[in-house]
């Protein structure tokens, strides 16, 4: 069958990774949407004084904090894989898994946070329909780190059967621009919400 | 850019020999070709199932007081005695929209031929990627049997329109729709947002990351190009309509309140839940909704674009225009949603925008109209099926858009909202003019998608009796419309005002089932060629794109035996003066000029003609223009 192969040139970005960057387009589109509904929501609710004013709870600061060292651990093990650090790539990627699980406690502490100050999902009272806004978009978030998080186990075992290398870099960069994408979209959505309280 | 050599680690090979076995070939296929005809036969599917509904809500409108057996028959206890249920006609109402609009007009017609077409248009071996590309369809799949099933739920479907307006769509008991049935449909529908997302995102990779060694993009035929924008308008806007049924199922069965605000029965607060707004919904379903219309719209427009141009043997009028029209379209679908919510008693001064905004999208409607005339103008024309359902389409997209500008005026369509004025423009403009793109396509590349011919004697009777039909069902509700007769309303003839379009009706009616049951030719033409067709040419048409240089005979997974085309020019090079052949193939090496053309002026012009006169240059110019000087 030698004879059939035949080598083709290739597209500039790996259809994977440009894959990655329109789904991080399309995501971002769905919580637009949130944020728009909460825009639009809000001056409404004000003006009918059924919209509760609350300080999102501090362990979504948190969260924050963890968000930006875990991008930082991340973009490091992504360094280690390109200078073929192998061993080194794979314990950053440990060190991002540990924040993506402290990023989950904090947020699961966050939201019984928001449970104790009687702040529910669903909205007996009319005025607390702006914590509904609030437990949508942590939830919907948290269902993207939840990808990540299985990104890295992922990329962990890859780097431990050595498919992670400089030669072979497309899975780590997959996992490094989406570590990013939603570190940086808890940094919007938290101080947006923070903001538009 | 369109594509470079990459380093070593992302070089790859092909074996295009690989052996497949039934399932990897026909069920979980992942070539592209295959999944487009998946789409396209599940799209037909649909279709007969979306027309059918239609005739039976007919019957209802036409003769709103006569039994029919048969009704009985299909339906059971949804049609007692042959009489329709009133709750069973707003369900059909609604499933019948609903498959129209996602599931035949854009998956069956963007889904077949994006896929069919992106990367043999654009030279690639397949999709991005196309395990994507599977689940797409297979969610799409499993989507259409999710709303089917609906259907036969003791509730009966969803039953509060196509577009599912809370309060009937986010109250369990509203009405017996608002049930079982509405949750199916939110399930369906998240679950087809899912496959287009997963299409959009590797159609869009696909076009932009994967066209063969001189495919630049102002070389993409236009079918890509509208391919390529209906994309990032799906990939852009469904997940807005995702995070609107997100809302709206958590309204349902989480008790939440995002849509629901105070309603009262008998002066009692009716709802435990309230504080949000009903029409938060509808600028988020809108948000997607007008998109959709152009997600329907523009692949037929590009489909058409390459139909014309290759049956008229002429260079399609103003490809930059084209583009650029497209690009506007696109981009004006995504500020002009509010147009479908003048009557929620939004600001005037916003109403405006909107208004203006709306009417802005004429000019490039019109540019595309105008150029599909010019293209054709003095054209070679051959009068294939397919080229008779592209000017049908030219025919529908340039009568129904005009009451399109009557209903972007918001003091108009204020008083037109929810008429029959509505009906009557969208389904001429978005429904009729995207059905003729898609029978269009079919019979165009059928050739390549079977490697056999349809018969034309069906095709014309096809297209003659679905064009005349479709005039005669939605032209006359104009005039009903403007005269204030109300869309979905279940019987007429109990209100005075209304029962004189009795006549009218019957008129529509009869139509509707000669126009549907034409549909049988052309179900009969399919099938059949797909086996007993008349084999056909490697390039039946004589078209220059590249689909037509990949082996129609033999289904190549890879598309191409051996290395992938070069593209040397632009896809509408037909009647060249200086070839013999009158079209010149996009992979064709060019030969370089004949000697004549790029000789000197002296050399070329013999003394004795007689040059024009300077005064003649600006008619002669414009004579060229219109193509009556050649």
């Amino acid at each position: 069958m030698a004879e059939n192969k035949i080598k083709d040139r290739l597209p500039l970005i790996a259809p994977a990774k440009f894959n990655l960057w329109l789904f991080m387009l399309s995501s971002s589109m769905l919580f637009a949407a949130f944020l728009s509904a909460y825009i639009v929501q809000r001056p409404d609710s004000i003006a009918k004084q059924t919209w509760t004013v609350f300080d999102l709870p501090v362990y979504f600061f948190y969260s924050l904090i963890i968000a930006m060292l875990s991008s930082v651990s991340i973009q490091l093990a992504h360094r280690a894989a390109k200078n073929d650090e192998l061993a080194r790539n794979k314990h950053l990627i440990i060190v991002t898994f540990i924040f993506g699980l402290l990023f989950t406690l904090s947020q699961c502490l966050g939201w019984q946070e928001l449970l104790l100050l009687d702040l529910t999902f669903v909205n007996p009272r009319p005025e607390d329909i702006s914590a509904s806004y609030v437990w949508v978009i942590t939830l919907i978030h948290f269902v993207h780190i939840l990808g990540g998080i299985v990104l890295l186990v992922i990329a962990w075992v890859k780097a431990t059967q050595f498919k992670i290398h400089k030669k072979q870099m497309n899975f780590m960069s997959i996992t490094n621009t989406y570590w990013h994408f939603v570190g940086l979209l808890w940094f919007i959505l938290y101080f947006f919400i923070y903001f538009a309280r | 850019m369109s594509t470079v050599a990459l380093k070593e680690e992302d070089s790859h090979t092909h074996d295009h020999h690989h052996k497949e076995s039934f399932v990897s070939k026909y069920i979980f296929s992942m070539d592209h070709k295959m999944i487009s005809k998946q789409f396209l036969i599940t799209g037909i599917i649909m279709g007969v199932i979306g027309m059918g509904m239609s005739m039976l809500f007919r019957l209802q409108l036409a003769w709103p007081d006569e039994q029919f057996g048969i009704l009985e028959m299909l339906l059971g206890k949804w049609a007692v005695d042959g009489k329709l249920d009133p709750n069973f006609y707003m369900g059909l109402v609604t499933i019948h929209g609903t498959i129209m609009v996602f599931y035949v007009l854009t998956a069956g017609l963007s889904g077949t031929f994006s896929n069919l077409l992106i990367p043999l248009q654009v030279g690639a071996r397949d999709m991005a990627s196309p395990f994507l590309n599977m689940l797409s369809y297979w969610f799409f799949f499993l989507s259409s049997v999710v709303l089917l099933s609906s259907v036969f739920v003791e509730t009966g479907p969803a039953s509060a329109g196509w577009t599912v307006y809370p309060p009937l769509s986010a109250l369990e008991k509203a009405v017996p729709g608002s049930g079982l049935g509405m949750t199916l449909w939110l399930v369906a529908i998240a679950l087809f947002i899912v496959s287009a997302l997963f299409g959009g995102i590797n159609y869009i990779s696909t076009v932009l990351n994967m066209r063969t060694k001189g495919m630049s993009m102002n070389r993409m035929p236009l079918t890509i190009w509208a391919f390529l924008f209906t994309a990032i308008l799906g990939v852009l806007s469904f997940p807005v309509l995702l995070g609107a049924s997100l809302f709206l199922i958590f309204d349902r069965s989480f008790g939440t309140s995002f849509y629901l605000s105070d309603i009262y029965l008998d002066g009692i607060g009716a709802l435990e839940n309230v504080g949000g707004s009903p029409v938060l919904y509808q600028h988020l379903f809108w948000f997607l909704g007008h998109p959709e219309v152009y997600i329907i719209l523009l692949p037929a427009l590009g489909i058409t674009s390459e139909v014309i141009s290759t049956n008229a043997r002429k260079p399609i009028f103003g490809y930059s225009a084209m583009v650029i029209s497209l690009a506007s379209i696109s981009f004006l679908s995504f500020i002009v949603w509010g147009h479908h919510m003048f009557i929620t008693g939004m600001n005037p001064f916003l109403g405006s925008v909107f208004m203006i905004l709306t009417l802005i999208i004429a000019v490039p409607s019109a540019v595309k109209a105008f150029n599909y005339l010019a293209t054709l103008w003095r054209g070679n024309l051959r009068l294939t099926p397919a080229m008779l359902f592209s000017i049908g389409l030219v025919s529908f997209f340039i009568s129904g858009g005009l009451t399109g500008i009557y209903l972007g005026n918001a003091a108009l369509d204020i008083q037109m909202h929810d008429s029959y004025f509505v009906v009557a423009h969208f389904h001429l403009v978005m429904g009729s003019a995207a059905i003729f793109g898609m029978m269009a396509g079919i019979y165009h590349w059928f050739p390549r998608m079977y490697g056999r011919m349809m018969n034309d004697t069906l095709g014309y009777f096809h297209f003659w009796i679905t064009f005349i039909t479709a005039y005669l069902v939605f032209f006359p509700m104009h005039f009903m419309g403007l005269a204030g007769v109300p869309r979905r309303y279940y019987q007429f003839t109990l209100m005075e005002d209304f029962s004189i379009w009795g006549d009218v009706n019957k008129l529509i009616t009869v139509a509707s089932l000669v126009g549907g049951f034409a549909q049988i030719l052309f179900l009969y033409n399919f099938f059949n060629s797909i086996f007993r067709g008349k084999k056909s040419a490697q390039n039946p048409w004589q078209s220059n794109t590249l689909e037509w240089t990949s082996p129609i005979e033999v289904r190549l997974h890879g598309n191409w035996p051996k290395e992938l085309p070069t593209v040397y020019r632009g896809p509408y090079e037909y009647s060249r003066p200086d070839r013999v052949e009158d079209f010149f193939p996009q992979h064709i090496k060019d030969e370089g000029f004949p000697e004549i053309l790029i000789t000197t002026e002296s050399k070329v012009a013999p003394k004795k003609v007689v040059l024009e006169e300077p005064s003649n240059v600006f008619f002669t110019a414009i004579k060229r223009i219109f193509g009556l000087s050649r």
